[in-house]
């Protein structure tokens, strides 16, 4: 009995961590409180009523954008539309011109006339219809979950799958950003007291995960490679290990970025400006991986870089 | 180190020179030098400029060319083969290890167009085997290299003339006589371009190199690194590891002009933009941009032509701006605007500077004279330095302050620690 306790204990606990693993990669883009991950536009068009941001405005209002900008991620929400709400969630969008750098996954009541495959709720609105129709029942939450991985980007309704989209296919998409702010449009129905809500705004934010970075670093296409460059130099001390064990690999392509990572990292790690927890971490990754390495083209080239940061500190 | 014969063959040569001069009736009596009087060359690295060194020395009736060295076997045959042309009866060697030709006693002279990681070491230890240098640009691969050659040339009393080929030209002196005679006031900027910049020379797997190659050799000094073709050859240059791309190829040659009309001096500050390819290993500037603050000059380069007029079709060049007009000029050709008049001569600005006999022949004389050529050491290290720091402040993507007195960035630990790099053995550089 009491070995059967145990063993219940264990795996609920395995089971306990692994789904907080996965929730601990999300982070909340809304607080319920207020917008202070938000920039709200001169005209309004957004508030948080009783823990949900809620967008009613008629006539007037701004979008809703986050303050800062997202390459690749995976965003979870709630939303609720009214009888003829119309809105949308606007993705890897410059706030200057959303449409035209972005693109809208539409949040949009079945009334309209408008309402065909490529212009309903999941769909990239004009470029890529829903291959799944999902449940566009009004006034009830529906979850959505949009995941913007490097060319390929799904819409999930509900968790059903309602669109997938690989943007080198379409040819509408081919010069939008791959980074940018998220959005939120404001209701903009043309009728009085209609309204969309959220609750629940999280993102799970793939390119601060070494993993999901260090894939980058095999991408052909050579604006993805740049993106998981600069995200890699952002996340510093984490990368070093393995871009390391990229460099001592066998794809030219990946080894050549990840030498000149490093390089970047270091030389960031010992700018004037440049956090000391930074630097720090970054030495100490050097020097670990210096030691790990079995190659010996890569051991030079780490203990290089290591002098570098070494003679900074004097 | 230097030895006894060598200072006497040396001595020898400088004494037969001032013997010719002294006693013309005697020389124009038997026509020729006597061969014993002839300098005799021996040329490391057999790539285009080995093969321009090679025509151009065996051009002199004083030369002679006694060896040809370089790492790929193929590339010594062809080199040989063209010298068999010239010279049908030639009796030159052929080595793979350049250290055979330094310990030749009877070797004057060495020119070295090697890849840029090689440059310094070749001539210091050329220097130290009593051999004077005709060296390519850039100078060296570093700050320190510079230093160190420098150094050490004076303390063998060694000749060295950079292969700037360029500054011997009648353009250059011309600009430096209108630019110095004051008819366009006082030059406070100067903006220099080269249009292009390193390619990226895609994604080749590694190979085993090929029995003709020595790569051990070939990298030297350099970090080891798996062979592939790109690395070597024609486009080492866009590599960090040996060199500094199209913007450390053609400084030398445009900012040869800037020094030798204003001689700038007190670099004080070195703020670079640019990117690296995208598209492939290599890693020098696709694009760079560099302002350079002198205590009394603003110096600019730009990947692409500067907003001025004429730039545009002109792939280099350099552009004074002074207080009472302008002047552009590449390598052969210049305009200068005052007001709205647009010439390319002042006949009142008098010619007064000794022009160049060649840039080859103003060498082969020093060699004689002892006396410093055109491109001499201290003068082309000050000209090459600003290239190199540069570069230091694109890899770290910051601008940077220099200390002119000591050579040395200030409150930046890093960046000093790229004026140098440490060889791979059994190579060092000497102190």
């Amino acid at each position: 009995m009491k070995k059967f306790i145990l063993i219940n204990l264990f795996v609920t606990l395995i089971f306990t961590s692994c789904f907080t693993q996965e929730n601990d990669r999300f982070s909340s883009l809304f607080n319920g409180k207020n917008l202070s991950k938000w920039t709200l536009g001169e005209e309004g068009g957004f508030e948080v009523i009783k823990g949900e941001l809620y967008t009613s405005s008629f006539g007037k209002g701004n979008n809703l954008f986050t303050k800062k900008w997202y390459c690749n991620y995976v965003l979870r929400l709630e939303y609720m539309l009214s009888d003829v709400g119309n809105s949308g969630v606007i993705i890897r969008c410059d706030p200057q011109a959303p449409w035209e750098t972005g693109v809208e996954v539409q949040l949009l009541a079945p009334w309209t006339p408008r309402r065909d495959d490529l212009h309903c709720t999941g769909s990239l609105y004009g470029h890529v219809t829903v291959t799944n129709r999902p449940d566009e029942t009004t006034g009830i939450w529906h979850k959505m979950e949009i995941k913007c991985d490097r060319k390929t980007i799904t819409v999930s309704v509900d968790d059903t799958i309602t669109t997938l989209a690989n943007i080198d296919t379409v040819k509408t998409m081919e010069d939008k950003f791959l980074c940018g702010a998220i959005g939120l449009q404001v209701n903009h129905a043309n009728i009085e007291g209609q309204y969309a809500k959220f609750r629940n705004i999280y993102i799970r934010d793939l390119d601060s995960e070494t993993e999901y970075v260090t894939g980058g670093f095999y991408e052909k296409d050579t604006k993805l490679r740049s993106q998981a460059h600069a995200a890699a130099i952002t996340l510093g001390a984490k990368m070093v290990e393995p871009l390391a064990i990229i460099m001592s690999g066998e794809n030219p392509v990946a080894k050549s970025g990840s030498k000149q990572v490093l390089f970047d990292i270091v030389a960031r790690a010992t700018a004037p400006q440049t956090a000391e927890i930074y630097k720090n971490d970054v030495a100490i990754a050097l020097k670990n991986s210096a030691k790990s390495t079995s190659s010996e083209i890569t051991r030079n080239y780490l203990e290089w870089l290591r002098g570098m940061i070494g003679s900074s500190d004097q | 180190m230097k030895t006894g014969k060598n200072i006497n063959r040396r001595g020898f040569i400088k004494n037969a020179a001032i013997g010719i001069i002294g006693l013309p009736l005697l020389s124009n009596t038997y026509g020729i030098i006597a061969p014993s009087d002839k300098i005799r060359i021996a040329h490391i690295g057999m790539g285009n400029m080995g093969r321009a060194h090679l025509k151009w020395f065996s051009g002199f009736s004083d030369v002679e060319t006694v060896a040809l060295c370089d790492v790929d076997k193929i590339r010594l045959r062809e080199k040989y083969k063209i010298l068999q042309e010239i010279n049908p009866n030639t009796r030159t060697d052929t080595y793979t290890d350049f250290r055979h030709i330094l310990d030749r006693k009877d070797i004057d002279v060495i020119t070295c167009a090697t890849p840029d990681h090689w440059h310094a070491l070749i001539a210091i230890m050329a220097f130290q085997s009593g051999k004077d240098v005709y060296g390519e640009k850039p100078l060296s691969y570093n700050v320190e290299e510079g230093q160190v050659m420098k150094k050490c040339m004076e303390h063998n009393n060694s000749i060295f003339q950079l292969g700037t080929q360029i500054h011997a030209g009648e353009n250059y002196h011309r600009v430096v006589e209108i630019i110095q005679s004051g008819i366009l006031g006082k030059i406070h900027t100067v903006r220099l371009w080269k249009t292009e910049g390193s390619p990226g020379l895609g994604f080749p797997p590694a190979e085993i190199p090929p029995d003709t190659l020595d790569w051990d050799m070939w990298l030297g000094p350099a970090p080891y690194e798996e062979y592939t073709p790109v690395r070597c050859f024609g486009s080492f240059r866009h590599f960090f590891d040996y060199s500094g791309g199209v913007f450390g190829d053609f400084w030398c040659h445009i900012a040869d002009i800037v020094y030798m009309s204003l001689n700038p001096q007190g670099l004080y500050s070195i703020d670079t933009r640019g990117e690296r390819p995208d598209d492939g290993i290599a890693d020098t500037p696709r694009w760079i941009e560099a302002d350079f603050k002198f205590k009394d000059l603003d110096l600019y380069w730009t990947t692409t032509p500067p907003p001025v007029p004429g730039a545009e079709e002109m792939y280099i060049g350099a552009h004074f701006e002074g207080t009472n007009g302008s002047l552009t000029c590449d390598y052969y050709t210049r305009k200068i605007r005052i007001g709205n008049e647009i010439i390319d001569e002042i006949p009142e600005v008098p010619k007064t500077i000794t022009r160049s006999p060649g840039h080859q022949r103003n060498f082969l004389d020093a060699v004689k004279s002892r006396e410093q050529p055109e491109s001499n050491i201290a003068y082309v290290r000050e000209m090459t330095l600003p290239m190199h720091l540069a570069l230091i402040s694109f890899r770290l993507k910051r601008k940077l302050k220099w200390n002119s007195l000591i050579e040395q960035f200030e409150g930046d630990n890093a960046a000093n620690y790229l004026l140098s790099r440490a060889y791979r053995a059994p190579w060092f550089l000497p102190e």
